[in-house]
């Protein structure tokens, strides 16, 4: 009996020695790379977070993914320090007169990270493997400005109708359906990047290994070890690596932001996010650095749902919200208090911050809310006011956002509100059943228009969510659209953003920011209100 | 013996059935559905992958094709990632748990019997009083909170360790530490007090009677039957490792599988969420197997017993 004893305790040990022993490898690779790095090369420390979702450009749609891609991989067009976007792999740009057609020329010296020549087959063959329907890209719906891209991708039209062509290996001609003045924006997101054809075709799943990996852009996929680390070098055959000045990225994946804000103070990490915790602590960090980020936290409410089927109770509990406490004392890190819809970070063609000009549309006033609450109560004929519950997805920053407005409510209209907490995945499918009478909603931007935030409220629109309808708004946002003059564009959304606030089917909280720390000695990271972390000029000291 | 095992090992089977049934039925009660997004994709696209994951056919078709999966050890593509199969996930992430949770073991065990005899040999002195001081602290502290203070002090504070990721030895030291804390001053507690009583048992005075050394009579008579007690709780302190490490492989992050285990639930990725409660209890359901054998070998008093009740 004993035997049985031993032999088990014995294979007990061979197991977790055999365990260690595969960790121990692992650990040899590491320090290879630390002491490369103490050679003189130059090695940015990242954290990403978690695992990218994919490296095939049209399936990698999330932060996750484009942080790594938009240095893996290089567009037509690329952000600059004032957040525009420049020509990158396209030399030069030609857009015909009705604002309609672009034809993109492809530098010369533009290569793969194999050595090959980026074509512009290479971009035809990307586009189309994001607007097939087999593909199931979450992104084809930014392609729906091309001209035939909405009919391949929802199974009606054919991949010839896409009008996007190759006139010859460097040329790449596009039409789109309206004007759209965002266009070499909007194709700065990395599902618009080229995918090398010859590559994909023989092998689909190019994308998931580092050593099958081909890029175009300011770096090379040295090494990708799921779940754990992968790690960037230069590459060399990238058309302007002269202006790349780091030689490698080591890219951690630590999703607990104490644990990330700790490995920064410990020197592993030259970059961090702040932890929630410590944002009051670091405000005055040297090292801390804010950006704007074009997103809005807000409330939807739902307005066949009694009591905000009335304009004016919405507009009631609209003006009871204090903005400003609550970015300053519950949220606490540094964010803009939103009084529109639409968040910094746009600037028009008379070189306006589209915030500014269209002013503040919905601002704390206790006094007017208790009266626009009457003045609803009485017009409804209601003695009592319908009992409200507000909503939100579980996290703690949104708790004790509601629970700020439940005090708040009570305050300036003397209204007791219910909260609710529901589980994030649920919530977003009851949300779009419109399950809720007032619920917590954020928008991130997908590209850089102001018309991007706004069209998410036409009707029926699978962003609008609140069973909100007005013709004369989506009139509006259609005349946006269809205008080739910027100036009279740009009158339209202000317009348009109005409507939108007066009619209230949400109200703004704050606007969204990027906040991180970052090591002295680090510099050129760049970083965009709409748009993914650029490394191509960062620096380190 | 060998029916007792049989018997065992069938009803470890009709256990894992039904937590995969279970499973499955509450999986797909839950609202939300893995291909929900913030976003709406088009209806074409919906239904391709719909199709795709073969989530367009009815339930009890879905039942049978899972419970297929099961057996032949496929469980298919992940939703939410699917450049990679369950079995990927799995084959990549359980080894490192499992090292995670091995060695956690090793130590507790270990460090938890020598503190817990060291007590009761020196019962009501300092030492004792030092050990239960510890075991107290030990048993009272959740092992996230114990790691996120390990990981200040010796980390960032005195340098001494890395404070995270998974990839030389030095680094498995702040997570088996945080982890194997809690149970060690468990097993610690449970050494001592029936150790205590085991050395006033006649047996050891008639040992030390006959002039046996000490250190003997502590190692060949005592604490042999002390451990009783210790490897009873064996099975549900291995639970609470397991699951214990979910929590320590975030903070640490540790890539082993309890981040698919929890995320794959939030992101409703039903062939992740089956394949990995499948395995994970499947494992542990054998675990305990495993430590009632051992409880028989160690006393055969137990195992007559129950093989006289059973047959």
């Amino acid at each position: 009996m004993k035997k049985w004893l031993v032999l088990f305790l014995m294979a007990v040990f061979v197991f977790v020695l055999a365990a260690c022993t595969a960790s121990e490898d692992a650990g040899t690779d590491s320090s290879e790379e630390g002491s490369a790095d103490s050679g003189g090369e130059k090695t940015l420390f990242m954290n990403n977070g978690e695992e990218p979702t994919s490296f095939d450009p049209s399936i990698g749609f999330n932060a996750v993914s484009w942080g790594a891609l938009n240095n893996l991989m290089e567009g037509l067009t690329r952000l600059d320090e004032s957040s525009q976007p420049v020509e990158a792999t396209a030399e030069s740009i030609d857009v015909s007169e009705d604002g309609l057609t672009y034809t993109f020329n492809i530098r010369e010296e533009a290569n793969w990270s194999n050595g090959e020549p980026v074509t512009a087959g290479d971009f035809v063959f990307a586009w189309q493997h994001m607007l097939d329907p087999e593909t199931a890209s979450p992104a084809a719906f930014l392609a729906y400005f091309i001209e035939g891209a909405e009919g391949y991708n929802n199974g009606e039209g054919a991949v010839e109708d896409v009008a996007i062509s190759a006139e010859d290996d460097k040329t790449f001609v596009v039409k789109l359906t309206e004007p759209t003045e965002a266009f070499l924006n909007i194709i700065t997101n990395p599902s618009f990047f080229p995918i090398h054809e010859a590559t994909a075709t023989e092998n689909p799943d190019w994308h998931t290994e580092a050593d099958s990996f081909v890029g175009n852009g300011p770096f090379n996929l040295a090494s990708w070890s799921h779940d754990e680390d992968f790690v960037f070098e230069k590459n060399e055959e990238y058309w302007d690596a002269e202006n790349v000045n780091l030689d490698k990225v080591h890219w951690a994946m630590v999703n607990d932001p104490n644990t990330e804000y700790q490995m920064y103070e410990a020197g592993e990490l030259d970059v961090s996010s702040v932890p929630a915790e410590m944002s009051e602590q670091l405000q005055d960090s040297p090292e801390l650095g804010t950006m704007d980020q074009a997103g809005t936290y807000f409330y939807r409410y739902n307005v066949e749902e009694e009591p905000f089927t009335n304009k004016k109770v919405r507009q009631a509990f609209a003006y009871a919200v204090n903005q400003d406490d609550i970015v300053q004392y519950v949220t606490k890190n540094g964010e803009k208090p939103a009084y529109g819809f639409v968040s910094y970070g746009f600037e028009g063609p008379n070189g306006q911050e589209f915030r500014d000009e269209a002013g503040e549309l919905v601002k704390f006033d206790a006094d007017k809310a208790k009266q626009l609450l009457e003045e609803g109560m009485e017009e409804e004929g209601w003695d009592e006011l319908p009992p409200v519950t507000i909503s939100y997805s579980t996290s703690e920053s949104h708790q004790n956002i509601a629970e700020t407005l439940q005090d708040q409510f009570k305050t300036a209209l003397d209204v007791d509100v219910e909260l609710q907490n529901v589980e994030a995945s649920v919530f977003l499918t009851e949300q779009k059943e419109f399950k809720y009478q007032l619920s917590r909603s954020s928008f991130i931007h997908d590209y850089a228009d102001p018309v991007n935030a706004l069209e998410s409220f036409i009707t029926d629109s699978s962003m609008n969510r609140t069973q909100w309808s007005n013709e004369e708004f989506d009139q509006l946002i259609a005349e946006a659209k269809a205008e080739t003059d910027s100036a009279a564009r740009w009158e339209t959304l202000i317009e348009a953003e109005k409507i939108l606030m007066d009619e209230m089917p949400i109200f703004p909280i704050h606007f969204y920011n990027q906040v991180q720390l970052q090591k002295e000695g680090i510099e050129g990271i760049l970083r965009h209100p709409v748009g993914y972390i650029d490394l191509k000029t960062a620096d380190k000291n | 013996m060998g029916k007792y095992i049989l018997k065992r090992f069938l009803m470890m089977l009709v256990t894992i059935f039904i937590i995969a049934t279970l499973t499955f039925f509450l999986m797909h009660a839950v609202p939300g559905s893995p291909l929900e997004s913030d976003r709406n994709t088009n209806e074409t696209v919906q239904a391709n992958l719909e199709r795709f994951y073969k989530l367009d056919q009815p339930l009890h078709i879905q039942y049978l094709s899972y419970m297929q999966s099961i057996v032949t050890f496929d469980f298919g593509p992940s939703i939410k990632d699917p450049n990679r199969t369950v079995n990927e996930l799995l084959a990549r992430g359980f080894p490192i748990s499992f090292e995670l949770g091995m060695i956690t073991i090793l130590v507790a065990v270990v460090s938890g019997i020598i503190l817990g005899t060291m007590a009761a040999l020196r019962h009501n002195k300092m030492i004792d009083y030092a050990a239960m001081a510890f075991a107290v602290i030990g048993i009272s502290i959740p092992n996230f909170v114990l790691a996120t203070v390990l990981i200040q002090q010796l980390a960032v504070n005195w340098n001494l360790f890395p404070p995270a990721t998974w990839t030389s030895p030095m680094h498995m030291v702040l997570p088996v530490l945080a982890l194997a804390t809690g149970p060690m001053a468990i097993i610690a507690r449970l050494t001592r007090s029936s150790m205590l009583e085991v050395l006033t048992q006649d047996y050891i005075k008639m040992a030390r009677a006959k002039g046996i050394k000490p250190m003997r009579i502590v190692l060949r008579h005592a604490l042999r039957n002390a451990l009783m007690p210790v490897v009873t709780i064996m099975g549900t302190l291995l639970a609470g490792i397991l699951t214990g490490t979910f929590v320590i492989e975030k903070i640490f992050a540790i890539p082993g599988m309890g981040k698919y285990f929890v995320d794959s639930i939030n992101n409703r990725d039903y062939p992740v969420i089956m394949g990995t409660t499948v395995f994970y209890s499947a494992f542990l359901i054998f675990m305990l197997f495993l430590v009632d054998i051992v409880y028989g070998i160690l006393d055969p008093r137990i195992k007559l017993h129950k093989k006289e009740g059973d047959v």
